[in-house]
């Protein structure tokens, strides 16, 4: 589109453009000349093992010529070093064949590999010190495939030197986390050993094996906290920690010979001319020196126990590798890289994640897009292993993962989405089974993650023109509103409705659904309940209505104002503030019903009247949440929104948000299954904890002194105060719902608590109660760790040389002070 | 040591786009030889986006419940037409930070929002003034020329509809 709007109207540009880029200077001629080497091995090394209609052995080989044949070419090979070093650690999959490109690079000119190893060891000593573990993992998988070519025990002096580290971590805390990482990169570079073409290694394995054993099957005190399911769900049981399923996965895989059948070997078949190439007979190399410090430290992304979950799990035919076969560990470890490395180009990793059968024994999977019904049809001894299932199945693992995934949720909704545009008939009907196995672990599956679901499919849906087989989900409509899965419908409706409207979803829905879209969902501007003279104080309400539209000022509202308190308190209301602000709020949502950017000014214009509301009192605070959520009853999508705005303009504090559903609405814990109420709610708590993990920032900061120290801190001490505060009232009014103690539970029908429904609600309680106990742990966590760093307060700035004494602290101070100075105006005080 | 360099192996989807690299070159074509500049400057720290390939029905609630999923919105700007004051199908969405911004390229541009591919580019951020289209008739220039029908912006392109009109017309003339 955009191309062709450019050549319609950009004739003098478009033309002239050619000759001024330098890559386009004399094409014709340029054809003419051959592609020069340095280009055709980028090509070769770039795309390598891309393709199932070529050999990536012969790739290998023939890189491996042009690269040493012209040794002296420095272009040539110092483009080779890089692209294989990038490659590694951008496209892991690729790593067995860069190492055959080596090892074969070895058997011609060693001196070539030797280069290779050396800038191999110089990133390794990089990443190791900047604990960036991932990288360091498969710079290890490199060597480790190549560790046929080095001396005396070669990958392993490393990984000893790794365990003996993790050794130390762990017995100084059994908390710690890193050390358990450090494990996991010994076990995920042992199969990669075993499978390349060294051999008398075993002993050296099963010794490792036996060491890490006592790490890696002890459960870790975190790994609970990250569990998808509830502890009270018997699923959460068949959910394994990674590490310990790969230390079990690795033992059973050494009495079986490492057969290791999924991990490719290019390195048995390179072939020069119809010559086998034996490339373990190369020049032997020193293995490279790298230095772990000790103690090794962790890099910026955070640690957290990881467990393996699979939503192809229960099928009645294997359509992944089970948890039993080593399989399983070894894809998806690779998947996972890869999906999260790349996440700057989604297109890139979809279209890995569908040609994932390029990468590994081919095999070992039925054909691309076979069809699950047609999967019982195959012999019995024959794979049953679906490429799409595997590939969508370790998308889901990182959208599931817990306590959050290392990228923006939105980001592997992309990922699915791709996949989904690149071969819809092969991923849509995996998708499918997936949905299902998430719609019917509703009842049991962590609340945060529910939501993540719920987001998913509807963004998912909206992309696909909304189409979706709701047939089949018809009979739930008979469950109380509710029941998780009533409350699924009907937050996805909701949800397919903001990014579409009411009319567009109505036609996409079979007919018990069309109940579901209420008709007050098709409005585009809800009415004003003032317009009713039934409405108490309905001339008013109307008058202050006029008023705002036509922008008058305030003095021309206060009167009108003034008169429904002074008629309120003639009635005796407790508190004529709340009809007088429910009237003005209102009015402001009517005014502004146009769009938000018409509520925003609305609101902007009337600032001053509604910062004066919460300072009198947190009944008429709550009031304005009321009479947002109020009028947009039936799109509370567009309510949360404003109330974010609001909170925004601190004209309400994250507290009377959580005041407002959880004490004032609780409805006896039937608010609990709303999801636009979790999606405030966290939005809310997502706010403050956001705000505090910015304090922390600007108080950890380096070259930060006194007296900006001490300022920083009170801060960090009197928001944090404020946050627990926060998570205590979620605790306090939840636990009594999950506990059953709560009064209004108790006095619903006939005051047993035993009707069905109540089992319902105390079991919505404590999937609350989990998702924000686990917050609280997680910020709390974060505070503590990254505080351990933070210069003391009380620490003065050093006597600075004479010139730089006014740039560097001063600068690096700047924007933290900046955000903080406002803190006391957030209003975020007013939490206590 | 220096720190080992690290280049993509594949392209990054949160650059600028051709467009704006474009729109720069031309600047410098015609102007004396100057330092090439990098394409970045003045989008280092940009944290807004325009949006293209919006129907003219979408609402502002639409764009934030979507855009929102690359972090907190701090401002939407509709693109209008500049005389009927009514949306022409881009707009423009700031963020607070510069990273997600580049996420929202990452992650958004390119997928569907009401059923339309969108477009995203990053943008130096909005003035007064560039809300409203720049074509002759007051939208977006493109739906100026357009000779495909999109019923999502206003049929036929309205230079394309007229002209087509008119040779309607002479037609119908010469006919007769």
């Amino acid at each position: 589109m955009a191309d062709h709007d450019r050549r319609n109207h950009g004739h003098r540009g478009g033309r002239k453009r050619r000759y001024r880029e330098d890559d386009d200077y004399d094409r014709r001629q340029r054809r003419r000349y051959e592609e020069p080497l340095v280009v055709k091995v980028r090509r070769q090394l770039l795309t390598i093992a891309e393709s199932a209609a070529r050999r990536a052995e012969d790739d290998a080989l023939s890189i491996a010529k042009s690269v040493s044949e012209n040794y002296e070419d420095e272009e040539l090979r110092d483009n080779f070093i890089d692209i294989s070093l990038d490659l590694i650690l951008e496209q892991p999959m690729k790593i067995p064949f860069i190492a055959t490109t080596v090892l074969t690079a070895n058997t011609i000119k060693s001196e070539l590999v030797a280069d290779v190893l050396k800038r191999t060891a110089e990133r390794l000593h990089h990443n190791v010190n900047a604990g960036a573990w991932r990288e360091v993992k498969l710079l290890l998988r490199f060597l480790g495939c190549l560790q046929c070519i080095f001396e005396g025990d070669g990958v392993f002096t490393i990984l000893e030197e790794l365990f003996s580290r993790a050794v130390d971590l762990q017995t100084a805390s059994s908390e710690d986390l890193i050390g358990l990482e450090l494990v996991k990169i010994i076990l995920y570079t042992i199969p990669y050993v075993m499978a390349s073409p060294a051999t008398g290694f075993e002993s050296h394995a099963l010794g490792l094996l036996e060491k890490t054993d006592i790490i890696a099957s002890t459960p870790h005190t975190l790994v609970d906290l990250v569990n998808p399911f509830g502890p009270e769900s018997d699923k959460s049981a068949s959910i394994p920690s990674v590490i310990s399923l790969l230390q079990s996965q690795l033992q059973a895989e050494s009495t079986r010979g490492w057969e290791l059948t999924c991990l490719p070997r290019p390195w048995n078949n390179v072939r020069d001319g119809d010559e086998p190439k034996r490339l373990e007979d190369g020049p032997k190399h020193p293995f490279p020196e790298v230095t772990v410090p000790n103690p090794v430290r962790n890099g910026s992304r955070a640690i957290f126990p990881e467990v393996y979950l699979s939503v192809y799990g229960d099928q009645d035919i294997e359509t992944v590798p089970p948890t039993s076969n080593i399989t399983s560990s070894l894809l998806r470890d690779a998947l996972v890289d890869t999906i999260n490395i790349m996440d700057f180009n989604r297109i890139a990793t979809a279209k890995f994640l569908i040609d994932l059968d390029c990468y590994f024994t081919p095999n070992i999977f039925v054909k691309r897009a076979t069809p699950f019904d047609k999967l019982r049809d195959l012999p019995g001894d024959r794979p049953t292993w679906k490429p799409e299932d595997v590939a969508v199945d370790a998308v889901f693992s990182q959208l599931f993962q817990l306590p959050s995934p290392e990228h923006k949720l939105v980001y592997y909704h992309s990922v699915l989405t791709e996949c989904c545009k690149i071969a819809p008939a092969a991923i849509a009907p995996s998708l499918g089974r997936a949905i299902r196995f998430l719609y019917r672990s509703l009842d049991s599956i962590d609340l945060d993650l529910s939501h993540r679901f719920l987001d998913w499919f509807t963004h998912h849906l909206s992309n696909f023109g909304f189409t979706w087989k709701w047939s089949e989900w018809v009979d739930d409509l008979e469950l109380p509103l509710v029941h998780p899965r009533m409350a699924f419908i009907t937050g996805a409706l909701d949800k397919e409705i903001r990014l579409s409207f009411a009319q567009r979803i109505r036609g996409t829905l079979p007919d018990p659904y069309q109940e579901l879209i209420s008709e007050g969902k098709e409005k585009d501007t809800p009415d004003f309940k003032y317009s009713l003279d039934t409405t108490p104080y309905a001339n008013e309400g109307r008058e202050i209505m006029q008023l705002i539209r036509r922008k008058a000022a305030d003095e021309e509202i206060l009167p009108l104002i003034t008169a429904i308190e002074e008629q309120a308190t003639s009635l005796g209301v407790e508190s004529p503030i709340l009809p007088s602000t429910d009237a003005f709020v209102t009015a402001i949502c009517f005014v502004g019903s146009k769009s938000l950017s018409h509520v925003l000014s609305c609101i902007e214009r009337n600032k001053d009247r509604l910062l004066a509301i919460g300072p009198k009192s947190p009944a008429a605070r709550r009031q304005i949440i009321t009479s947002v959520m109020e009028y947009w009853v039936d799109q509370p999508g567009i309510g949360i929104n404003i109330i974010d705005k609001l909170l925004n303009y601190t004209i309400i504090t994250p507290l009377s948000v959580i005041e407002w559903a959880l004490v004032d609405k609780l409805e006896a814990g039937a608010i609990l299954a709303k999801t636009h109420v979790f999606e405030m709610i966290s939005a809310t708590v997502g706010k403050v904890t956001n705000r505090l993990r910015q304090i922390v920032a600007a108080r950890t900061q380096s070259g930060l002194y006194e007296p900006q120290l001490s300022v920083l801190d009170e801060t960090l001490t009197r928001e944090k105060k404020d946050m627990h505060s926060l998570f205590q009232v979620i605790e306090d009014s939840v636990v009594s719902v999950a506990g059953g103690s709560n009064d209004q539970l108790m006095e619903r029908g006939d005051g047993s608590g035993d009707l069905p429904e109540d089992e319902i609600i105390r079991q919505w309680g404590k999937r609350w109660l989990r998702v924000f106990r686990r917050k609280a742990a997680v910020e709390e966590a974060y505070i503590t760790d990254t505080m351990a760093n933070a210069t003391p307060v009380g620490t003065n700035a050093p006597t600075p040389p004479a010139l730089v004494e006014e740039s560097a602290p001063a600068d690096a101070f700047g924007d933290g002070d900046l955000d903080v100075a406002d803190a006391d105006a957030d209003g975020a005080a007013d939490i206590l | 040591m220096s720190i080992p360099e690290r280049r993509n192996t594949v392209e990054r989807l949160d650059r600028p786009s051709a467009y704006y690299v474009g729109k720069n070159k031309k600047r410098r074509y015609n102007e004396e030889p100057e330092e090439p500049k990098d394409p970045m400057e003045g989008l280092r720290d940009a944290t807004t986006l325009y949006v293209g390939n919006l129907s003219f029905y979408t609402t502002e609630e639409q764009i934030h419940e979507l855009f929102s999923k690359c972090g907190e919105v701090k401002r939407l700007v509709m693109g209008l037409d500049r005389y009927n004051k009514t949306p022409c199908g881009f707009c423009f969405v700031e963020y607070y930070t510069h990273q997600d911004a580049l996420d929202c390229l990452k992650y958004v541009g390119g997928t569907k929002l009401d059923e339309r591919i969108i477009r995203t580019d990053l943008d130096t951020g909005f003035e007064e003034g560039r809300q409203y289209g720049r074509g002759k008739s007051g939208g977006q220039v493109r739906d100026e020329y357009r000779e495909e029908y999109d019923p999502g912006r206003g049929g036929y392109g309205r230079a394309y509809a007229d002209d087509q009109r008119r040779r309607e017309e002479e037609e119908y003339g010469a006919g007769r």
